[in-house]
């Protein structure tokens, strides 16, 4: 176990996920941010525009008011359950971000190719979608150690809402899976620069299945039901402090990750739209990177714009509406387009 | 649409092997969706509501009481806290009770203004409806628009009475004050625009298709059952039935205008919830015709400084934001009043509750609360 090998398997690792780590910190603090502006917007209203310049501080002030707020554990709680179960939800929508890549892998003039990607594995997408399903129980151990029946309501809604759910979100993604011929997300990537087309075209079924299993695996507006604010309150009902922001933040964070995720899936991640990336690579190797990782952050947020859109304009659906779609229209759509993805790779993409 | 609600219980073997049983939820006296300080105690078999049992009474401020150790006049500002969204219409019930006990004749100009001030405060009240009732469902922007024009009506209620919730609009006999200078045109900009905004409401309602979903078949109550539980209001007329006072007993020069009342026909929440929104479009109508119709003359009719009306009772209704608001007042000649007693039409839609969300989902209480639209001040009194 010499230096080199130190370095190669805990120092850069280590270095790379505090490099990611800062930024998205604060691309999810500032998601609460842009989704409070851009409510506002949308309401006739400025939404927060006090603390700082634009109120660009509000997600700080938010942040320190909840951490010195009281950490009440309710006297029915099951206090080991109750205090580790938002952990459950935060650490999952944080680790996901670890296997997306973004931006074309530095190739050194030695040979070494350094990604831009803490772990690079080749099931990387499984992966994402095992942390999210993961999540879950966090949202299922919190609304059920809470010991109290509004948490509870909420978090069987979750339950069957993740079941109903999971199943079409992994059948899109299988069928880009089908498409690109790899799990990794830089080969997903490097696929549709093959292929000249964004998956979004001939995927563009599993786009849409995509989008609704992805709001309502996020638990957002209209499928917000284990929150269902203006019904049971939420599985989080019991949690204050900073308890509750981890349950807060870990919402963002997914947010953030399935929008990234949908931008790597059906845009071509960190490929930059109407040029040549592989040409522009060889001339200006750092310049691409940035431009990559520009485009990359870009197509995301049109993505988190959507999330808010929807929530700005649309109702709530009622539980057993909810799992109708669910398992009536998503599901059988997502198979059918399995089918067609697997049609379209046979004839098409030979 | 009885077909679009998917029967979720366990019908398997299994529900003999599992044990489940029913769960009490208290739903209120502090929850966002009850309007204030309403309790429903709910009995649910998964999400499946069995029995609802409404508990009042966290409001209970004496009102009617009150009013017995007050003057005649000194009493009237108290009622303004019944249906605090709908003040005037509040007010316009007691003004109008004491005039029919005293046989006062209120002049022609001052049941126009009435009539005019009754309407705004009708479609204030129904646009925080809106605005709350969207919440519910989970549309939350449209409480946003609906209190932007909420807001236009309050700074008219302020340029003319002096205040914004609870004007205390109306003395005993007329008006107070004719329109102020500039207050006409400010009104008919208003007016104008105000059918454009609600056609904006409409667009993210009314066609939504989970806006339909969530309210089409849910909370229905017919019209037998609406009439035997003395439902009144946009309730009562969203099952189909044809009541509404202004028509049926017209008071202060209602039968001058033409307007139509909206009916439903199903009794659900939607049609509730259509009712409403036609209703605000009638209101702008009754308006316009009555500024346009606008008499000359005195603004109150002779009434004494002292109110002695002589002994008797009179019962005097109008047709108020929520419903049918009555008002039965008792007097011994006094200038206190013996007894005034108010037919509160939250406090009696309420009743409906039951037959309106049993069988339906936790998400359908909801609705239905928004529905029925109460404001515990009136409920409770």
């Amino acid at each position: 176990m010499n230096f080199d090998w130190m370095t190669a398997h805990v120092g850069m690792p280590l270095l790379k996920i505090l490099i990611l780590l800062v930024p998205v910190f604060t691309v999810v603090a500032y998601m609460v941010w842009f989704e409070r502006r851009v409510l506002g917007f949308f309401q006739s209203r400025l939404g927060p525009n006090r603390v700082g310049p634009l109120g660009l501080i509000q997600p700080i002030a938010d942040g320190l008011k909840l951490l010195l707020k009281e950490d009440v554990v309710p006297a029915n709680a099951r206090p080991f359950l109750f205090k580790i179960a938002p952990i459950f939800s935060f650490f999952p929508a944080f680790v996901g971000f670890a296997v997306i890549t973004w931006a074309l892998p530095w190739v050194t003039a030695s040979g070494k190719t350094h990604g831009f990607v803490v772990a690079d594995v080749d099931l990387g997408l499984l992966v994402i979608l095992a942390l999210s399903s993961m999540g879950i129980f966090g949202i299922l151990l919190g609304g059920w150690s809470s010991g109290s029946k509004y948490p509870l309501f909420g978090s069987l809604r979750s339950a069957s809402q993740m079941l109903a759910y999971e199943v079409p979100l992994t059948f899109s993604v299988l069928s880009v899976f089908l498409l690109a011929g790899s799990f990794r997300m830089s080969d997903i990537v490097a696929a549709q620069q093959k292929l000249g087309w964004y998956f979004l075209f001939p995927g563009i079924v599993a786009f849409g299945v995509y989008l609704v299993a992805a709001v309502a695996e996020t638990n957002r507006t209209p499928f917000d039901l284990p929150e269902g604010e203006s019904e049971i309150i939420g599985f989080h009902t019991e949690y204050s402090g900073m308890r509750f922001a981890f349950y807060f933040v870990a919402e963002y964070a997914n947010v953030v990750l399935t929008s990234v995720l949908a931008a790597a899936l059906f845009l071509g991640g960190y490929d930059i739209p109407f040029v040549d990336d592989a040409a522009l690579y060889a001339a200006h190797p750092a310049l691409t990177s940035i431009l990559g990782v520009t485009a990359y952050a870009v197509k995301g947020a049109v993505f988190a714009f959507f999330f808010v859109w929807i929530r700005a304009t649309w109702p709530r659906y009622r539980y057993d509406q909810l799992l109708r779609i669910g398992w009536f229209v998503l599901f059988p759509l997502a198979l059918f387009n399995l089918l067609l993805a697997a049609l379209f790779r046979l004839w098409l993409l030979r | 649409m009885a077909a679009d609600r998917t029967d979720l219980s366990v019908t398997s073997p299994l529900r003999e092997v599992l044990e489940s049983r029913e769960v009490e939820l208290n739903l209120g006296p502090q929850h966002p969706a009850t309007h204030g300080v309403y309790r429903a105690i709910v009995r649910l078999d998964g999400e499946k509501v069995v029995g609802i049992k409404s508990v009042i009474g966290y409001l209970h401020r004496g009102i009617e009481k009150w009013a017995e150790y007050r003057t005649w006049t000194q009493a009237t500002p108290i009622f303004d806290r019944l249906d605090y969204l709908g003040a005037v219409l509040n007010c316009h019930g007691y003004v109008g009770a004491v005039e029919k006990i005293l046989g006062v004749e209120v002049p022609k100009k001052a049941q126009y203004i009435r009539v005019v001030l009754d309407e705004l405060q009708r479609i204030a009240s129904h646009l925080l409806w809106l605005g709350t009732h969207g919440l519910d469902v989970g549309a939350q922007s449209v409480l946003f628009y609906a209190v932007r024009e909420r807001e236009a009506i309050m700074d008219l209620f302020e340029a003319m009475l002096g205040q914004r919730l609870l004007p205390n609009a109306y003395p005993i006999g007329g008006v107070r004050f004719d329109f102020p200078r500039g207050w006409v045109p400010v009104c008919r900009k208003f007016l104008a625009e105000f059918p454009k905004k609600v056609d904006d409401y409409e667009t993210l309602l009314t066609t939504n298709r989970i806006w339909v979903q969530r309210t089409k078949g849910v909370g229905v109550v017919s019209a037998e059952e609406a009439v035997a539980l003395s439902l009144s209001g946009p309730t009562l007329r969203g099952s189909g039935v044809n009541f509404d006072v202004r028509k049926a007993i017209p008071y202060s020069s209602y039968e001058d205008f033409d307007f139509e009342v909206p009916l439903g026909q199903n009794g659900d929440v939607y049609d509730r919830y259509l009712c409403r929104i036609r209703e605000m479009r009638q209101s702008v109508r009754i308006i316009q015709q009555a500024l346009d119709g606008m008499p000359e003359g005195e603004l109150k009719g002779k009434v004494g400084r002292i109110i002695r009306p002589p002994m008797g009772e009179a019962y005097f209704t109008v047709e108020a934001a929520k419903g049918q608001l009555g008002y039965y007042i008792v007097s011994d000649g006094a200038e206190k009043p013996w007894r005034v007693h108010v037919r509160a039409p939250s406090f009696i839609n309420l009743q409906g509750m039951e037959t309106m969300c049993k069988g339906g989902l936790i998400a359908d209480v909801v609705a239905v609360i928004g529905s029925i639209d109460i404001v515990l001040g009136e409920v409770d009194r």
